[in-house]
Formats: structure tokens, sequence, C-alpha cells
């Protein structure tokens, strides 16, 4: 019987102080109670004003203890789950659990046979999210691109549409406007089996991007309000740039960040108390040469740790970002920057980490470097798993038995253990050179190349429910109808 | 309805030893000879074993249980193939060579061996030359095999093959090596027939030696 024993499970990382991440959480509050944001969406003014905000103009001040009631309101824990009810899709949102996937939106697509880069199509959807959802250690699906061959206004809906039937892992559904957002809702809520299942297991999560510095845009927020409404949970990401769009330092980027993403969640809590909020996002420097957001910088991760930590302090799930890079071929930077990345977000424990497969800065997506990061993140997880330490872990039995001189190999020990506690590679390369040779001497590139392919070829995603089939086709044909009638000429734009 | 060979097949792949007696047991109750027994049934499964071993989807642990598993049949079976004046696959003399204490992956290659179906004679580690010549004239081994783990005895291999050469023996036996630092150019260097990179891959190369491969 232990007493008085304590252990740690996995590897420990910590890289903030209480006392500093206390600073920088007075230091939000400042800002929002001080500074405020601009925000424009008129209705979501009222919802802030009514709440306790101080509203001048367009102008929101938001006093601290309304911020702080979001975040009581807001849960740290919750789960998202597979459209088909595999449990090992799920993906439970709690402390010490790190996720992996894809991000939104690139223009461009590296092609699966030419391996060329070109504009990202449609077809590329499917083959993403067919990848996402068989690889073990990518947890949920984004499409890694914006479809240019539909019509410019419906190219997130026609993204969910393919991505939905393609993968059962949980998907992270950007859009455009609340009228996107409206069709992605009706396919999954369908899937879900109506509003109510959908809320106590919902299979999707909504996506907003405010702008920086420190405003709340129309569209965002005109989601956001949607989203709440319906009980979707949230991320709200802003993507400040350190020197560009944000403060230079990372104390400070990150002050400025939280701030934006604070004054979604005081909204979404007002509008839907214990809404799943997912605080973003993608924190990163302008490279002063380049004049990039580079995706591939150390801080990066650095400033995303940082990040972790506060919206942990608080009592909130972080939208993380790693397996990226600004490297526009699959190429030893790409890796470099990839792993580095997905390792340090793995050690954050950060909650959703995003934008694993992006290359050349978010501007191009591609399967390969999606691919490759899955093996990242196995071997990240393996380290971070830790060392399990116990009477029968520490075999101190099993080394009397053997003996000097004698070996492990058949001892029932090594047999219980070898799987569990080994991870083994799917691409990295461990047989010797005659074998490597014999192979036809195969480098990591060959090897995550012929994988995806292998998968595109052979794997078979969970079918869809009957019926979500045809519903997705009318949602389609509908928005298609809408778009022809030059509907946007109605569409509310006064903020 | 499987049949027993089926079954002896499956369970030696399963590496579940408990099992196997009782299936031998079984067979030669229905009428089957040990000879069918070992070669439709036992030698079927570990051929899978090798098969799956060499595409990765086998790990070594579970290699190591279906040649325990095999070696469990060929127990009850060796009495009844010597009466019935069956062939072995052949006779294999191993040892680590002078100077290496190292006893580990000659011992996996035994296993392995045996699992195949050899007859095997581990004569031990830190042999000499001539420990290795006695052991050829009383067992009359067809492949030899020598093991050495260090970059520093691995010429003994070398020295090791030189005097089985001088006794007169070289002809009579094929001989394999392996070790940690062993290649195959290595191997052809010091004049040996093969080199085997792992326990099952040595024990493939001894089948291809006696030309059951």
């Amino acid at each position: 019987m232990r007493t008085n024993y304590q252990v740690n499970s996995g590897v420990r990382f910590r890289m903030l102080s209480d006392d500093q991440l206390q600073e920088l959480f007075e230091g939000v509050l400042h800002v929002l109670e001080n500074t405020g944001l601009e925000v424009h969406h008129e209705e979501s003014r009222e919802i802030l004003k009514d709440a306790g905000a101080w509203v001048d103009g367009k102008r929101v001040r938001v006093p601290s203890w309304l911020v702080k009631e979001s975040l009581r309101k807001a849960p740290r824990s919750f789960t998202l789950y597979a459209r088909d009810g595999n449990r090992e899709h799920n993906i439970h949102i709690g402390p010490g659990r790190a996720h992996f996937g894809p991000g939104p939106t690139c223009p461009n697509f590296i092609d699966v046979e030419t391996l060329e880069r070109r504009p990202y199509v449609k077809d590329d959807v499917s083959k993403v999210a067919r990848v996402v959802d068989a690889l073990p250690n990518i947890d949920f699906c984004e499409s890694l691109g914006s479809v240019d061959d539909v019509h410019a206004d419906l190219s997130a809906l026609y993204e969910f549409a393919h991505m939905f039937p393609n993968t059962s892992k949980p998907i992270v559904a950007w859009s455009f406007d609340k009228y996107d957002s409206e069709g992605i809702h009706k396919i999954a809520v369908a899937e879900a089996g109506g509003q109510e299942a959908f809320e106590q297991r919902p299979n999707y999560v909504h996506y907003c991007e405010p702008l920086s510095p420190l405003v709340s845009t129309f569209e965002a927020l005109d989601k956001l309000v949607f989203a709440a409404r319906k009980r979707i949970p949230l991320v709200f990401t802003p993507c400040p740039i350190a020197g560009g769009t944000a403060p230079i330092t990372p104390a400070g980027i990150i002050t400025q960040g939280v701030a934006e993403s604070w004054m979604g969640l005081t909204i979404a809590q007002a509008i839907q108390p214990g809404l799943p909020f997912i605080m973003g996002g993608v924190f990163s420097v302008m490279d002063m040469n380049a004049m990039i957001l580079a995706y591939g910088a150390p801080e990066l991760p650095l400033m995303m740790a940082g990040l972790t930590e506060l919206a942990h302090y608080a009592g909130l799930p972080l939208w993380q970002t790693g397996g990226c890079t600004d490297s526009k071929t699959f190429d030893e930077q790409a890796l470099i920057e990839g792993s580095m990345s997905v390792y340090f977000s793995a050690l954050t424990g950060g909650d959703l980490c995003h934008d694993v497969g992006y290359t050349e800065s978010a501007m191009t997506g591609s399967v390969f470097q999606l691919a490759a990061m899955d093996e990242a993140i196995g071997y990240a997880r393996r380290i971070t798993r830790g060392i399990e330490v116990n009477e029968d872990t520490l075999a101190a039995s099993v080394i009397n038995d053997v003996g000097p001189n004698g070996h492990y190999l058949r001892e029932q020990h090594t047999r219980r253990y070898y799987k569990n506690e080994f991870w083994y590679p799917n691409l990295c390369d461990r047989r010797n050179y005659e074998e490597w040779d014999m192979m036809g001497r195969k480098t990591m590139k060959d090897r995550t190349i012929a994988r995806v392919r292998d998968i595109l070829a052979s794997h078979e995603p969970a079918p869809l429910k009957e019926g979500t089939g045809e519903l997705i086709q009318e949602v389609l044909e509908e928005a298609e109808d809408r778009v022809e009638q030059d509907w946007w000429q109605d569409r509310e734009i006064a903020d | 309805m499987s049949t027993i060979y089926e079954k002896l097949a499956t369970t030696v792949l399963e590496g579940n030893s408990d099992k196997v007696p009782g299936l031998i047991q079984k067979g030669l109750d229905e009428g089957k000879t040990a000879k069918e027994l070992l070669d439709n049934g036992l030698v079927v499964g570990m051929d899978e074993v090798g098969v799956r071993f060499k595409r990765g989807d086998m790990f070594v642990p579970e290699v190591l249980m279906s040649a325990e598993a095999m070696k469990a049949g060929m127990d009850p079976l060796r009495p009844l193939l010597a009466e019935a004046e069956e062939e072995m696959l052949g006779t294999i003399v191993l040892g680590t060579v002078e100077g290496d204490l190292h006893d580990i992956g000659k011992n996996l290659v035994a296993m392995m061996c045996e699992g195949a179906g050899f007859d095997v004679v581990n004569i031990g580690f830190d042999k000499p030359p001539e420990a290795f010549i006695d052991a050829i004239k009383e067992h009359q081994p067809d492949i030899v095999g020598m093991s050495a783990l260090l970059t520093t005895t691995m010429r003994a291999m070398g020295h090791t093959i030189k005097a089985i050469e001088e006794a007169g023996l070289r002809d009579q036996v094929k001989i394999m090596v392996g070790g940690a630092p062993v290649d195959a150019e290595f191997a052809d260097r010091i004049g040996a027939d093969g080199y085997g990179s792992n326990a099952p891959s040595a024990s493939d190369l001894a089948k291809e030696f006696v030309g059951a491969a």
C-alpha cells in the first residue's frame, strides 16, 4: 500500500510560473477593461451592454468581473463525438490531453498524383478527409484548403459537405458567414438525429476568426452568435503577428491576442452559458525580411506554449498550432519545423493542435506533410506518455529470474509490455543497410507518398446514416440557387 | 471445420505452446504420420510466421512464441520421426567465437532454427576453433553457425573458418555467420557461405543451405 506518494504519469513541462501567469492574466483584464475592442456587430454590442460592458460607439470595454464570470461559465472539459458512434474517434477535451488535426483555407494544394503545387479543388477535400480518417494520430478534420472550383461564396459549404462523408472524426468547420454555417449545421444535425441530440453529442466545432489588433469583425461575430444560439462548440481564434499586428514581445502578443479571444468568450457565454469555447489561435512572428507570418519559426511553438499555459490557468481549452512549415516542399526544413512544433505542442497539452500539414507559410496544404507529421506526433506521444513506475514495471523479479547473460525476449514480462511500452514507426526506417538497399533505398519522402496513396486506394470511412447523403445534396442545391439569385445583395452588411 | 493441419499451423502462428502437444496427439490418433503433421501443420505455421515477420506484421517476441510452439510439437514427433527413419531438415552446430562472451543472439538463432525443424547443437560462447572442429567431427552437421557481437572479436570468426579449412572439414559444412557488427561483405571476406542479419533470417539462410527454402 502506497502512502504520501506522488505520480507523474507523463512528461512534465511548464514554462511560466503562477506569478507570471497571474501577471499575464491581469494584463489581459486590464486591456479589455481600459482599451477595449472595436466590435463591428450591433447585436453583439447590445448583448455586451446588457451583460454589463461599457459601449462607446463601436468601442466596447469589458469590466474584469464580467470576463471572470464568462470564464467561470465556460467548461474546461467536454467531448466531441464521432458522427458514427466510433468511440475511438471521439475527442475528450480536458487536462493533459493533446489532440491534432489539419488547418483550413490554404489556396494551394500539393497534388497527390503529380506532386505539383496547384489551386485547391473540390476533389481534394475528400482525399484529405479520408487520409485524416485513416491516420492514427490525427484526431480531428479540417480540409487543408479553400475550394477553388466552385462558386466563391460556397467553398466553405462544399468543403464541409465533402469532409463529412469521408471521415467520422470530429470536424472543425470554417465558414465565410452565417449562411454557410446554417447549411453546415443542417447537415451535422441531421446526422446527429436532431438539434437536441446534437447538443448532447456535438459532432463538429464551429470556427471563427476575429481580426488583430483588437477588432471583432462583423462576420466573426455573426457566426459566433449563430453558433452560440445553436450550442455548437466554438473555436475563436485570432491570428496576431508579432511586430506587425501585435506587440513584438511574446508576453505582449499573448496579452493582446487573449483579449481578442475573450471578447468572443464574453459574448458567447452571455448568449449561451456553458458553451464549449476553445480559445485561439495562431501566434507567431512577422519575418522582418520575408514579411510573412512565419509558420516554422521557433517563436510560434514558444508563444503557443505560453498561450496554452495561460488558457489552462484561466480554465479554457486551447486551439494549439503545430506541424506546419514555411518550406515550399517536402524537405528537411519541413520535417524539422513540423516535428519540433508538434513535439512542443504535445508537451504543453494544448487541447486541439491545428495546422498540421500546412506548408509554404499556410499558402499550400500538403497531405504528405500531414502524414509525415502523423509519424512525428506518434513519436512525441510516446515521449509525453512518460515512464510508469510500479512493482511490475521495475521488474526486480524478472531481473532476478533472467540473471547474468540471460535474455528477456522470452519473458512473459516482455510479451506483456512490448506492444505498449515501445512505439513502432510507420514511416521511419530501422532496417539494416542491406534490407534497405534491397527494398529500393526508399527515403522518408518515398515512404510517405506511398503511405498516402495506399490509404487513398484502400481506406473506407464509416458510411453516413441513411438520408444524410441526400440531405447534403439538397443543402448544396439550395445554396447554389441562392448564389444564382444574387442573394448577397440582401445580406445584412451593416455593422 | 478446419483440418488438424490447419489447426496446428494456426496454433503455431498464435504461439500457443500449451495447445500443440494435444493437437499432435489428436493428429496421430486420426492416423496421420509424424512426417505429415510436421510438413503440413507445424512447418506451414512457421513459414507464415516468417512471411509476417518480414512484412513487419509480427515482432520478435511473437516469433519466439511461435518457435516455442513449434518446438512443443517437435518434442513428441522427434522419436516417431527417428523410428520412421525420416530425415530432419539437418543438423546445425552453433557457437559464439573465442574471446566473445555474448550468448543471447546465438541462442535466438538456435531457437529459430529448431523451430524451423533443424537439430541444433549449441556449443556455447567463447569457443576456440578447436571446439568447433571437435563438434563438426562429433555431430557431422550440415551447417556451422558462428556469432560475434564485438568488432574486436569478429575477426575470430575468420580464424575459426581458417582452422576448419586446415582441419580438412570445410567442404563438408556450410558456414553462416552473424552478430551486430557483421554484414554480408564481411562474411564474404572471411570465407563464410552466408550471413543472417537477425535470428529469423539466419533460419531462412539455414533452410536455403539445405535446399528447404
